[in-house]
């Protein structure tokens, strides 16, 4: 192997004084599927939007496959092969969910048919093809969730992150996704997703990422890291619940 | 329900209107346009209101692709629509051009013009981008008063009147009145393609959620270019038709923010935004509404004109959210709906 994957060297996001993110390393190997914990206001998400580009970072650098990406738009990330979903959900409310699919498929299919073609199998994917032809804004939060999915999924992303998407969703929803996700992670795509459920980590992350007030906590497999005692602090607080 | 012919292997629930099935409905809406002023031939009253319709449902449907599709809500399109009038002018008074050969001129012109002076107000998003549009219009407005060589100042500027097609001077208003459905076929074909395209897409994307289309790998700032430009070009062929069709052009009247501006997002608002015939549905009511109101209640009531379209206006923002075309839609859905 010569460069790695996704490696990221000493990401920082400062929002005035606040260090949101703060000297931030890890790299990602092909085909993992990594998540990303931590107590809220941690810097996950943050750190998901210095890597998609939403944000510009304050210091250190991204490189994908061997490029330096630090300073490209999430558009051309997105061609690079990044899909993502957001913590809040956003879909495209007026349009439909056959379209919202559309949207992600036409990254890789210009016409109008195939990116229909390719919408409606991500739609399959998700559980969403009955809804093809409501309005994305007549979804349920949960549906939304996946229409995101779903859009990235149409985009063929190489590295797919997804910001709590499992938030708001029944217990039946929760297990499809996991299927999903392990489904696309074992055809090859890599994935970091940042999780609350810590069920879930443990179910289907081989390894695991800890942020904690903006910096890198812990690192390491899910049973490790899960048992860390300073993880745990971080997580629920001071000893003694 | 009946069985859809698609040419892959698409699910009846992956149906998508593609511009192969969209074309033969422009062309019937275009050919009954047509009958429309056929039906009129030799009244003359009417046939001018016709004109006028037809012409400002051109320009609706220009503004549409940026403003409807695109959801950025120009209120400076008077300024394309005033380039296509005074380039035209310039070069009929000067060179004796024909206007037939200086619309492909105008419209590369305005495209250029129209990206050049979005280029930074595009970083304005919502009512500020709408703001920063009105304030160019009045910029272009001193700007073309100051420049009088060139616009003829608050005199404005005069065709003389050389009958023929290649002047695109005619002596029957019938010949205005299809010409005018010409333009309207012209904006009709354009805004077809385009909304039945990827770019079309995109810039509905780009309307409903900037971060979520640039995450799905959209240039959100390429799409708005794109979107402004096509919407440029077009309005700049109108504002030559406007000028061969009045043959005097004031610079007050071209840039016009109310008679232009506001007036062309305000039919495509009526009739249905971001729909293909929505704005030629707003045309069709609003312009021989205004016509009627200004020739009733402009003498004795003076601005009584403008406070119906007031009314109008709040009545559509009211209860027909989505527009004439919107609600005509809903009444359709709902009639079919029994029957499936």
């Amino acid at each position: 192997m010569t460069a790695a994957f996704l490696d990221v060297r000493s990401a920082s996001k400062h929002f005035g004084g606040l260090k949101a993110v703060d000297d931030v390393s890890f790299a990602i190997a092909p085909g993992e599927l990594v998540s990303i914990i931590g107590p809220n206001g941690a810097g996950k998400t943050t750190l998901f939007n210095l890597l998609t580009g939403q944000l510009a970072p304050s210091g250190g650098s991204v490189h994908f496959k061997g490029h330096d990406i630090g300073r490209l738009r999430p558009n051309q990330r997105a061609r690079l092969g990044f899909g993502r979903t957001f913590q809040i959900s956003q879909t495209l409310t007026s349009m439909s969910v056959l379209e919202n699919g559309m949207i992600g498929a036409f990254l890789h299919h210009r016409g109008l048919e195939a990116a229909a073609a390719k919408a409606w199998s991500a739609l399959e994917q998700v559980g969403l093809a009955n809804r093809a032809a409501f309005k994305a804004g007549e979804l349920t939060l949960g549906e939304r969730r996946r229409l995101e999915v779903a859009r990235a999924l149409a985009m063929e992303p190489e590295v797919l992150l997804l910001d709590e998407v499992m938030a708001g969703l029944n217990q039946t929803e929760v297990q499809e996704i996991i299927d999903l996700v392990q489904r696309l992670n074992a055809t090859g795509v890599t994935f970091l997703v940042i999780e609350h459920n810590l069920k879930v980590v443990r179910a289907f992350s081989r390894r695991v990422i800890v942020l904690n007030r903006g910096q890198l906590l812990a690192e390491g497999s899910a049973a490790d890291v899960l048992a860390n005692p300073e993880v745990i602090q971080a997580y629920v607080g001071k000893k003694g619940m | 329900m009946k069985n859809t012919e698609t040419p892959t292997m698409l699910p009846p629930g992956a149906y998508i209107r593609t511009l192969r099935r969209e074309l033969p409905v422009t062309a019937a809406v275009v050919a009954a346009m047509a009958a429309l002023v056929i039906l009129f031939a030799g009244d003359s009253f009417s046939l001018n209101i016709l004109a006028t319709t037809f012409l400002f449902a051109g320009l609706a449907t220009a503004w549409n692709i940026i403003g409807g599709l695109g959801g950025q809500f120009s209120l400076g399109h008077s300024v394309f629509f005033a380039t296509g009038a005074i380039i035209s002018a310039n070069l009929f008074l000067v060179f004796q051009l024909s206007p037939w050969l200086s619309l492909p001129l105008v419209a590369a012109v305005a495209a250029l013009l129209s990206v050049a002076v979005s280029w930074p107000v595009f970083r304005l998003r919502g009512p500020f981008f709408s703001i920063a549009t009105m304030a160019l219009t009045e910029v272009a407005l001193a700007l073309a008063i100051y420049f009088d060589r060139f616009t003829g100042g608050a005199r404005g500027l005069s065709i003389p009147f050389r009958l023929g097609l290649e002047n695109m001077i005619f002596r029957d208003r019938f010949s205005y009145a299809l010409l005018m459905v010409g333009y309207l076929a012209l904006t009709l074909l354009v805004m077809a393609i385009v909304t039945r395209s990827r770019l079309g897409y995109s810039l509905q994307a780009v309307r409903d959620n900037e971060d979520a289309a640039m995450a799905s790998g959209i240039d959100v700032l390429r799409t708005k270019l794109a979107g402004m430009a096509i919407s440029a070009a077009l309005t700049a062929v109108g504002g030559t038709l406007f000028l061969m069709f009045v043959r005097v052009v004031d610079p007050p009247t071209l840039f016009s923010l109310f008679d232009v501006g506001v007036k062309v997002a305000m039919i495509a608002l009526v009739g249905g935004i971001g729909t293909i015939y929505g704005p030629l549905l707003g045309a069709l009511f609003l312009v021989p509404l205004e016509s009627y109101l200004r020739a009733q209640l402009g003498g004795s009531v003076p601005g009584g004109n403008l406070i119906a379209l007031g009314v109008v206006l709040m009545l559509t923002a009211l209860f027909l959210r989505r527009g004439i075309f919107g609600a005509v839609q809903s009444a359709w859905h709902r009639l079919r709906r029994p029957a499936l």
